[in-house]
């Protein structure tokens, strides 16, 4: 094993944890370290979503590290954050630096219970990475704020998103839900936060998303709903705090047969016998635009590089219009042992390796250098995306987006096979 | 190891005009409260556009992962470019526990056998700070075991703010690089550029006119900056700070090691270039030297206005607020007078003490919380575009006025001479666009609700 990464493909824990309470109305997300793990934070997803990022440090400092067990500068921040504004919530989560330290976040946290409501996570940057630190921060936002309930409304569904879910992808998914007769709630929901609407924009707090009322109140759910292997877990915990409830899984939502899969499933649930009109019809043009690409996609190689659960629903859709597929994954996962291409854990160094035998690359906005170097294609996905606008709008899920991502991939494979062969 | 010393005497600079009353911009940072980077990213953007040295960070991902590949600093290096690469320890919990030196260690040996630097500078960080890595010793050995140096740089976050970064890092460029090579010959003018990191090209605006004139830069700190160059940068005459006041410490004592003078400049604008030019040759006093740069100004002033020229009569009259931070709020004032532009007030909210008196100097108004001033004040003088952050896009939406993101990564240079013409386009092009107008109108059913 190379003993460091050159050119990292790895985000950290705490920025997952950060975009999950950014996906809470009126939420500060809070970061207990240093002040330049929120300041790095701010800035990558400020130039990636294009709008104001809200977030706050603890700000330890040299003499704080040391001294300091994490309540000192937990309820100083609290105190300086509410004298500004009036979070609904304050998303409470750790770095490497408060890690190492062993802070005891919770104990802070209960002893500020009375002055401002907290939900708190370890997240060392450390140990895993984007995908987890969203889970954790879901995770907990269910075990700390979700009152457990004896009732159990059918039509009223939890949806977990997992952190690579567009928020375009999170509306489509909630009003395709909604089609079934379905009451939504996506916890986090970035669609209404960071899906770049105009707004009064002063990026104090969080624009948009879930409201903390609405979360408590979540618990007579009568289905979760978890997509993407990195939040299953949240599945399992939410069934906890009500047990007659039902936990639906999709590992991924792009393709064909995946889809399917997600519709049966809810079909059995709600017992309803065909969807909505237009579902059907997305369907055909699915089907359609899988015979329409297979044509370029069946002689492609393309290699794919992001975050596990990412990686993973595009190697499903691709593969069925016969992409020939090597993965490239941020950090271990359990959704790696479900993958039927090669794959493995590796950094921008290794992709540099791997690319001159392949004719595009999916990745992050990282891989742009790479692509131009060896004249490959190039489709963007992934945290971060600092060139192109519109990234809150990419759609690349359920039927509608597959037909999306297929077409725009194989356009691009097009131009590159017509001007390299 | 962190040094408490340095620190403390980092922060009570004599050389800072501010340290005569109170320290303002060198506090701790207040939890909460809080927003900019910290000391490790103070040091990388010191230090990385050496690009023929390999940047490595001894730390978890949180440091690097975000930020590699995102600094529009530019060099003419023609090996491996490393200035937007990443290379990271990855510390995990194993490390925690058991210690990171193996892996730095390791790290350090696979960077020699693939990369073939012309230096390795390794960055402490929070987490390698606190579980006590002997990042000294481990580097010795490696400077010993290459032949190249292998500078430790203990500016770990939690130290402070960037600006503090920055000053560690050009002290361990003082005590490792600068006067360990000795030149083959001494330019009688001779100069070091010090704080210009060559975002966009900047430097590359007003160094070839500073050649026409006969000056040489030795070295530089660190816009397109090679290794070898400023181990000899004791050899300057003089060491001239760019529009940067975190490394005066470095250069006051360049000045005691040394015995060179520097002199601090802004090539932002066209006044301030040619003042800048002067400030230069005026130190070196030399009458030939003085003529020959004062004819090349008259010539590149010329040049600048046949370039501006068209421009002009869009510019003409216009008058522009500016929501900055820094030398900014300054800065970029002076250029947009330059081009013709009336600056009504500008935001003192982010500047130091030093700032805000040359602000003064600049712009009438100076704002202190832009966010409840910068609305009525469009109102009141009929401002035609506002220069701020993203934040304030909405303000300039709800009045119907042009907008140019002044705080995003810029893809152009705005600096000395030839970087004015391109701010003149940037602002033409927000002048003449309809969508400022278009984007904030209401809906139809807004409007027919506010009509009964």
């Amino acid at each position: 094993m190379k003993p460091l990464h050159v050119n990292p493909l790895k985000l950290s824990q705490p920025m997952g944890a950060t975009l999950a309470f950014l996906g809470i109305k009126n939420c500060m997300p809070l970061m207990h370290g240093a002040q330049g793990c929120a300041s790095f934070t701010k800035v990558l997803f400020t130039r990636h979503f294009n709008d104001p990022i809200a977030i706050q440090t603890t700000a330890v400092n040299d003499i704080t590290a040391v001294i300091d067990g994490g309540e000192y500068s937990i309820s100083e921040a609290i105190t300086n954050i509410t004298q500004k504004v009036t979070p609904d919530l304050v998303g409470l989560f750790t770095t490497g630096l408060t890690e190492t330290k062993g802070d005891d976040i919770k104990g802070a946290s209960l002893l500020l219970k009375d002055k401002q409501k907290i939900v708190y996570v370890h997240t060392p940057d450390f140990e895993g990475g984007l995908e987890s630190g969203w889970s954790l921060s879901v995770q907990n936002i269910i075990t700390q704020l979700i009152k457990p309930s004896s009732q159990c409304i059918k039509m009223k569904v939890l949806l977990i998103p997992n952190v690579n879910l567009s928020p375009i992808e999170v509306e489509k998914l909630k009003e395709n839900l909604e089609l079934f007769g379905f009451d939504v709630y996506a916890v986090p929901d970035l669609s209404d936060s960071l899906d770049g609407h105009l707004g009064i924009k002063q990026g104090s707090l969080s624009s948009g998303g879930i409201s903390v009322e609405t979360i408590e109140k979540l618990g007579d759910a009568g289905l979760i709903m978890t997509v993407g292997r990195s939040v299953e877990k949240c599945g399992t915990l939410f069934l906890a705090k009500n047990h007659q409830s039902t936990h639906l899984h999709f590992d991924s939502l792009s393709g064909l047969k995946a889809v399917d899969t997600f519709y049966s499933k809810i079909l059995t649930y709600t017992g309803i016998k065909t969807p909505h009109a237009s579902i059907l019809r997305w369907r055909k043009r699915l089907q359609d635009v899988l015979l329409d690409t297979h044509f370029i996609l069946g002689k492609s190689n393309i290699l794919i590089a992001d975050e596990p659960d990412s990686v993973y629903a595009l190697t499903t859709v691709l593969m069925e219009a016969g992409a020939k597929i090597n993965a490239i994954i941020a950090q271990r996962s359990e959704i790696q042992e479900a993958f039927t291409c090669q794959v493995q854990i590796g950094d921008f160094e290794d992709i540099e390796a791997l690319l001159p035998n392949y004719d595009a690359i999916i990745s992050n906005y990282h891989a742009q250098r790479l692509a131009h170097k060896f004249h490959k294609a190039l489709l963007i996905r992934g945290f971060p995306n600092y060139e192109q606008v519109g990234i809150g709008l990419r759609h690349n899920i359920l039927y509608e987006g597959s037909c999306n991502l297929l077409c725009e991939i194989t356009n691009l494979l097009t131009h590159y096979f017509e001007v390299n062969h | 190891m962190i040094n408490k010393k340095l620190i403390k005497d980092l922060l009570n600079e004599s050389a800072c005009s501010h340290n005569k009353e109170k320290k303002s911009s060198c506090d701790k940072p207040k939890p909460g409260a809080t927003s900019g980077g910290c000391a490790f990213e103070g040091a990388q953007i010191a230090l990385f556009p050496y690009a023929d040295a390999v940047h490595l960070v001894h730390g978890p991902d949180t440091c690097l992962g975000a930020s590699w590949e995102t600094r529009a600093t530019l060099t003419s290096w023609e090996g491996e470019n490393n200035t937007p690469l990443g290379y990271c320890t990855n510390v995990t919990t194993q490390d925690i526990i058991f210690g990171g030196d193996k892996k730095l260690n390791d790290a350090l040996n696979y960077i020699w056998e693939h990369k073939n630097p012309k230096a390795i500078f390794v960055y402490e960080t929070c987490v390698t700070a606190m579980i006590g890595d002997n990042i000294d010793y481990i580097c010795k050995e490696a400077q010993e075991r290459f032949s190249i140096p292998v500078v430790a740089v203990h500016s770990p976050g939690f130290v402070g703010g960037k600006n503090l970064g920055s000053r560690l890092a050009g002290e361990a460029v003082l005590d490792a690089l600068v006067g360990t090579r000795e030149p083959e010959s001494i330019h009688p003018y001779g100069i070091n550029l010090i704080g210009d990191y060559n975002v966009t090209g900047d430097m590359w605006q007003y160094k070839p006119i500073l050649e026409r004139i006969g000056i040489k830069v030795v070295a530089t700190l660190s816009g397109d900056g090679r290794i070898d160059q400023i181990q000899q940068a004791h050899s300057a005459k003089l060491n001239v700070i760019v529009c940067a006041k975190s490394l005066i410490t470095l250069c006051r004592k360049m000045q005691e090691r040394y015995n060179i003078p520097y002199v601090s400049v802004s090539f932002y604008g066209k006044r301030d270039t040619s003042n800048a030019i002067r400030s230069i040759v005026n130190a070196f006093g030399d009458k030939t030297l003085i003529q020959k740069a004062e004819s090349i100004i008259t010539e590149e002033e010329a040049l600048l206005e046949k370039r501006l020229e068209p421009y002009r009569h869009l510019l003409a009259g216009k008058k522009a607020i500016l929501n900055t931070g820094g030398n900014k709020s300054w800065s970029i004032a002076s250029a947009l007078q330059d081009i013709g532009i009336e600056v009504v007030a500008t935001s003192i909210r982010k500047a130091t003490e030093e700032d805000i008196a040359i602000a003064k100097t600049y712009v009438p108004i100076l704002m202190k919380v832009p966010a409840n001033e910068q609305a009525k004040l469009i109102d009141e003088h009929h401002v035609d575009i506002l220069l701020a952050g993203g934040r304030s896009l909405y303000t300039a939406l709800k009045k119907r006025i042009a907008f140019v993101d002044v705080n995003q990564e810029k893809k152009v240079s705005y600096g000395a001479y030839g970087g004015l013409e391109n701010l003149a386009i940037d602002v033409c092009a927000a002048l003449s666009n309809p969508v400022f107008k278009i984007a904030g109108t209401q809906a139809p059913w807004e409007i027919m609700e506010a009509n009964g």
